[in-house]
């Protein structure tokens, strides 16, 4: 192939990459509630929007640890103990449709709009 | 020439590695697990062109299980394989196609097959497949990453495909 064609394959594919990166990460979360995943397993959900005081609660698996803060409104990882502590840089999740993901602890917060826990909205939270 | 072909390997695999520690001392730029710039990619692409895939394969397993265990990430290991794996099996397939005028393109094509093999891992590790929502971003950044080391690779190639040492 010609060194145009390849360059024209690569443009076209940053375009269209770039076009989804807009479309999936441009528009906003669409719900309030704060759903923490945990081996695909959603372990709490907590309605952001009904939070009036900060508190923090540890996710654990029994060996690797992320501890949460909650806040009105928002969430974020305030310590973990990964290697790479991507999650815990990421800061706080308000109303974005970027997910928090930590992979070393197989761990993803998401906001969505309703609750996907076995035992529905956190009470504790209310 | 063995020992001059298993020397040359050696030496490869062990700039690989001291790249990849180097790189990881980096701060992350993004929130985003998998945005790096892969600078040992460099490595690959180069030894891809002047050693064969036979020693890249060598090359690059070495840096990857070496990689995991001097850095302590031995979670991240199954990341690495499945991208460093996929890389490399479409490595294979441009090595036929490109022209040595063209070596960078296996750098650019290579990180985004990397950034593909790491999400679909990670997808299946998590069970969540909501992380998708990040791939785009992934090629970009694969792309962007690509190109530099793509292009080191190709000035690499340059300066020593004519070389005694790589005769």
């Amino acid at each position: 192939m010609r060194t145009r064609s390849w360059i024209i394959l690569i443009g076209a594919l940053l375009l269209v990459s770039l076009a989804f990166c807009f479309l999936l990460l441009g528009r906003g979360a669409s719900g309030t509630v704060a759903n923490i995943y945990q081996n695909g397993v959603c372990v709490r959900s907590i309605d952001l929007s009904a939070v009036t005081e900060s508190f923090t609660f540890t996710v654990s698996d029994g060996a690797r640890e992320n501890v949460i803060e909650v806040a009105p409104g928002r969430i974020r990882v305030l310590e973990a103990d990964c290697p790479d502590q991507v999650c815990v840089h990421a800061g706080w999740l308000a109303d974005s449709a970027a997910p928090i993901v930590c992979l070393p602890h197989r761990l993803v917060i998401r906001i969505e709009t309703s609750a996907k826990a076995a035992d529905g909205i956190d009470t504790v939270s209310q | 020439m063995k020992l001059k072909r298993l020397t040359r390997a050696a030496v490869l695999a062990a700039m690989a590695l001291g790249i990849f520690i180097v790189e990881l001392q980096l701060p992350n730029l993004t929130p985003i697990p998998g945005v790096k710039l892969g600078l040992a990619n460099i490595v690959t692409v180069f030894s891809m062109f002047l050693l064969g895939p036979a020693n890249t394969l060598a090359i690059l397993l070495t840096r990857i299980l070496l990689g995991s265990l001097f850095s302590g990430q031995v979670m991240a290991l199954a990341y690495s394989l499945a991208g460093g794996l996929l890389c490399y099996l479409l490595m294979l397939l441009l090595r036929k196609l490109l022209t040595m005028k063209q070596i960078w393109v296996c750098g650019v094509l290579g990180a985004v097959a990397h950034n593909l093999g790491q999400m679909a891992v990670a997808v299946v590790v998590t069970g969540t497949p909501a992380i998708l929502v990040y791939l785009p971003v992934l090629m970009v950044s694969g792309i962007a990453a690509g190109l530099f080391t793509g292009l080191c690779a190709q000035f690499a190639v340059g300066r020593l495909e004519h070389t005694s040492l790589f005769k």
